[in-house]
């Protein structure tokens, strides 16, 4: 489904990414790790396809297509999704306007019919139940005034609502207590599925715990330096990052 | 032609009128090349342009004013009683008084309609409102053809204890320039609130000058400027704090995209002896394009002691990181500015009262809002 390979990427004339090469399937999920600065959130945006992001090497293929050219919008079209490590606050766009113009756009984009608002607020029903959200916050701007845990469990709804083929989480899990991390992690356990793939960012191994990964990288200065499965994510927790360092001296040498 | 304008149009001596119109001055100049005839008073209106204004909710209660000249086949006042007075000096000066029991929203409409050649008109209104609580729309309109330059002097007079709420909403194609100076003043206790919208229009001048006489009298203003092509508004707001305990609250924010341009001047004078007041002033804009123009100036001048006073302006440009997210999430990238603007507009209106207004206000926003072609 996603085939990075060899992806360097600049940002203000800084290397971020160092060459990094990851294949992801479908039905799939992968877990990144990494100390700050590694360049997690670089590789998320980079997917989404945000501006400021120099790729200077190398290429990524979606659904067997290149997808560096595309708009960000034509990405979210062909099923990708970033939920934000900052989700942005929108004062006067209504979150449910927003939400049925974003996934009636994809709809069109895709050739498909657009859903009129019964249709779509069925829809929303069902994937607010999950996430324990409550119907107020649709009546909201997007993301104004909401709480930071409310801020992440509506990144997990939009997805939940927008079903994209490959969802990228950008720490979804800072700033989020036990309770709202189970929602969050029941979320996505609902929406794994064979055709979907999911790319997890995050500092700690407890969201693994219930979001149960098939494949743990460890992203450090800018590249991949260690793969693995679920175990990998423990060993982090036990030995710190530093003992990844300790690698990456090793494997310098 | 230019001078002739100038002496006409703006307040004060030459020389502040000079430096008022310092941002103006060369789309006036360009306007002055024109030979302007006087506008036909009797032209006829077209069905396009009657759709405009002729709402239902203002049905009976609607005057129209056509290139200044009042026009009993356009207007509806079938449901206007003796709670409104009409005067009529001459058939482009009008005086009205709408009294306490004056019932709904009075319509104003100002159509502007071309002839063959460039024309002009100028009337002048005076408005009193002597008690109660009074509502009115003006609403300027326009069909695109030669250019046609009107101007409106009006007199605004709110008095102890009465409120008047105008909205006004000018939507003019860009062969249409329009310049309206109202002065208000507002006695003890009265309250002045308006709401403005101005867009489209070749040139737009916008003076309004409140003097809040009263003690407890009390401004509020509320407006948005939303222009493209090479559209040029020019705002100024001049109030004049002279009594105690007076309060003012001006909310105004701009867009301007291509080549249009956008002024933006707010005074506030407090008097020696208006202690008490309260002045509150805050401008936004939204630039659009590298080659469009906004100018703002917020001016606090104070004389008195205990004043509360605050005041603020900003030009910026749209926020990347809101324009990538609802990107990130399907919305093409031209429905996605719009979006933005129409929030950054809408913002103002949020509090008006009447939401049939304010609908119609969104609405037309929305069809004026430059989506397509960003910063072309």
């Amino acid at each position: 489904m996603l085939k990075i390979e060899n992806l360097h990427v600049s940002v203000a004339g800084k290397e971020i990414l160092k060459g990094i090469s990851l294949e992801v399937n479908a039905g799939e999920v992968h877990a990144i790790m990494g100390p700050n600065g590694a360049g997690k959130s670089t590789l998320g945006n980079v997917l989404a396809g945000r501006e400021g992001y120099e790729v200077t090497q190398g290429t990524i293929e979606f659904d067997g297509k290149p997808l560096l050219a595309l708009e960000p919008e034509a990405r979210a079209a062909a099923g990708m999704f970033l939920a934000f490590q900052y989700p942005v606050e929108i004062p006067g766009v209504n979150n449910t306007y927003f939400l049925r113009a974003a996934l009636n756009a994809q709809r069109k984009q895709r050739g498909e019919s657009e859903l009129d608002s019964m249709q779509f607020l069925k829809r929303v029903r069902e994937k607010l139940a999950v996430l324990h959200l409550k119907d107020e916050l649709l009546h909201r701007a997007v993301n104004e005034g909401f709480s930071g845990g409310e801020k992440k469990r509506n990144e997990i709804f939009q997805m939940a609502l927008l079903e994209p083929k490959l969802a990228i989480l950008d720490e979804t899990d800072s700033g989020l207590d036990i309770d709202a991390l189970k929602m969050v992690a029941d979320g996505v356990n609902a929406m794994r599925a064979s055709e979907r793939a999911f790319i997890v960012i995050t500092h700690y191994q407890r969201l693994l715990d219930y979001i149960v990964p098939d494949v743990v990288h460890v992203l450090a200065d800018g590249r991949i330096v260690e793969s693995g499965d679920k175990s990998l994510a423990h060993r982090l927790e036990e030995q710190g990052y530093a003992w990844i360092a300790e690698r990456k001296l090793a494997g310098a040498a | 032609m230019n001078a002739a304008l100038l002496d006409s149009y703006g307040t004060g001596d030459a020389r502040e009128r000079e430096e008022s119109w310092r941002y103006s001055k060369a789309a006036l100049r360009a306007l002055s090349q024109h030979d302007f005839i006087d506008a036909d008073a009797q032209a006829s209106v077209s069905a396009s342009l009657r759709a405009q204004f002729e709402w239902p909710q203002s049905t009976g209660r609607r005057l129209v004013f056509v290139n200044g000249a009042y026009s009993q086949t356009c207007s509806d006042a079938s449901l206007l009683d003796d709670a409104l007075m009409i005067e009529q000096a001459s058939d482009r000066r009008v005086v009205l008084t709408i009294g306490a029991a004056f019932d709904g929203v009075l319509h104003l409409v100002y159509a502007n309609v071309p002839g063959m050649q460039p024309s002009r008109w100028q009337a002048t209104s005076e408005i009193h409102v002597p008690a109660g609580n009074a509502s009115l729309i003006e609403q300027h309109v326009g069909e695109a053809g030669a250019d046609v330059l009107g101007a409106i002097m009006t007199d605004i007079h709110v008095s102890a204890r009465a409120a008047v709420h105008v909205t006004t909403l000018s939507d003019l194609p860009d062969s249409a320039s329009l310049y309206r100076r109202t002065q208000a003043t507002v006695d003890d206790d009265a309250c002045y609130a308006v709401a403005h919208a101005i867009l489209g229009g070749r040139l737009q001048r916008f003076d309004l000058g409140v003097e809040l006489v009263g003690a407890h009298s009390r401004f509020d203003s509320r407006g948005v400027f939303a222009l493209r092509g090479r559209q040029h508004a020019d705002v100024h707001l001049d109030v004049r704090h002279g009594a105690r305990d007076t309060a003012c609250d001006i909310v105004w924010r701009g867009v301007a995209d291509q080549r249009s341009r956008g002024i933006f001047h707010g005074a506030i004078t407090v008097a020696a002896g208006a202690d008490g007041a309260d002045a509150q002033l805050s401008n936004k804009n939204l630039l659009l394009s590298p080659h469009a123009e906004i100018d703002t100036q917020p001016v606090l001048e104070i004389y008195a002691d205990e004043v509360k006073a605050a005041h603020g302006a900003t030009v910026g440009q749209l926020d990347e990181r809101a324009l990538f997210y609802l990107r990130s999430r399907g919305l093409p990238l031209e429905a996605a500015r719009g979006l933005l603007i129409g929030a950054f507009c809408r913002s103002v209106f949020a509090g008006l009262a009447q939401t049939d207004l304010r609908e119609r206000i969104e609405a037309l926003l929305d069809t004026r809002i430059p989506a397509g072609g960003a910063g072309a």
